[in-house]
């Protein structure tokens, strides 16, 4: 008889603790999705200085510097610059000059000089660096006074 | 052409992401569909900034050509790390669908010899449905 209680009894109770576990066993989903997006953030203008010869007036000589962003990316976005439009130049200088930007990028995306548009499908942040250069060509040179001119650099 | 633009605004609705800091704007891609002869989409501009910034917003085609569209607003002073929406109305032009890109241009640094303009854009299609 004591055998038979204490067997209903153990019974009894594993059952219990066995529908107790069971109650409290739920999942919770979680979704998220991650659009494209593309953070430029621009921590300095650069500086053109001229060459000897006067005929090029760039970021790439002796004493010029890029200008600096900051780029952060989900991926599925691509980088270019546009030609450049927006110029300021002495009124001594009458003759025509041919700017260039280009662009280069280490971090994430490790993108060589060029002027072209890149695709950067991985995510992650790099440092992008802007070059400028304005050459003249035959006889003209660059003449004294102040140069401006204004990069733009797109990620879309 | 006013319950045009409500109802181009209502559609824009579906396409309001979650505003979060740091980016640049956001969504950078969509796809509208519109019964009315224009479309509308919302965006969120930010500032990743430590500093106030001005903003524009500029509608191109997808030749960078500008395009005659309602920006509310297209130009504004932006807080550090802030974001706020922006509404875009595109007319379709008579046409069935229409490719756009949204862009967000911040203002260079001035008195700087070699500024830099960065912009960013989204992409952007519109269906006009009958």
């Amino acid at each position: 008889m004591t055998l038979f209680r204490t067997t209903v009894g153990a019974a009894l109770l594993f059952a219990c603790l066995d529908h107790a576990a069971m109650a409290t066993t739920q999942n919770v989903i979680f979704n998220g999705t991650v659009t494209a997006t593309c953070t430029l953030v621009v921590g300095s203008n650069g500086t053109m200085t001229v060459s000897p010869d006067l005929q090029s007036l760039s970021s790439h000589n002796s004493g010029g510097s890029a200008g600096t962003v900051t780029l952060t990316t989900t991926g599925g976005v691509s980088l270019s610059v546009d030609p450049v439009t927006l110029t300021t130049v002495p009124a001594a200088d009458s003759t025509a000059t041919t700017w260039t930007p280009t662009y280069l990028s280490s971090g994430a995306h490790t993108i060589a000089e060029t002027g072209s548009s890149t695709a950067l499908t991985a995510p992650g942040a790099d440092l992008v660096s802007v070059h400028l250069a304005g050459t003249k060509g035959g006889s003209n040179r660059f003449a004294n006074g102040n140069y401006q001119a204004t990069v733009t650099l797109r990620c879309e | 052409m006013k319950h045009a633009l409500n109802l181009a605004a209502a559609l824009a609705a579906g396409l309001m992401p979650i505003a979060a800091g740091a980016q640049s704007m956001s969504p950078m891609r969509g796809e509208v569909n519109s019964f009315t002869d224009a479309f509308a989409v919302r965006v969120f501009p930010a500032n990743p900034y430590d500093r106030k910034i001005k903003v524009e917003i500029h509608v191109y085609d997808q030749d960078f050509q500008p395009v005659d569209a309602k920006i509310s607003p297209s130009v504004f002073q932006l807080g550090s790390q802030a974001s706020r929406p922006v509404l875009v109305v595109v007319p379709f032009g008579g046409a069935a669908e229409r490719k756009v890109r949204i862009c967000t241009e911040s203002i260079p640094f001035p008195n700087q010899q070699t500024q830099i303009r960065a912009q960013i854009c989204g992409k952007f299609f519109g269906h006009r449905k009958s």
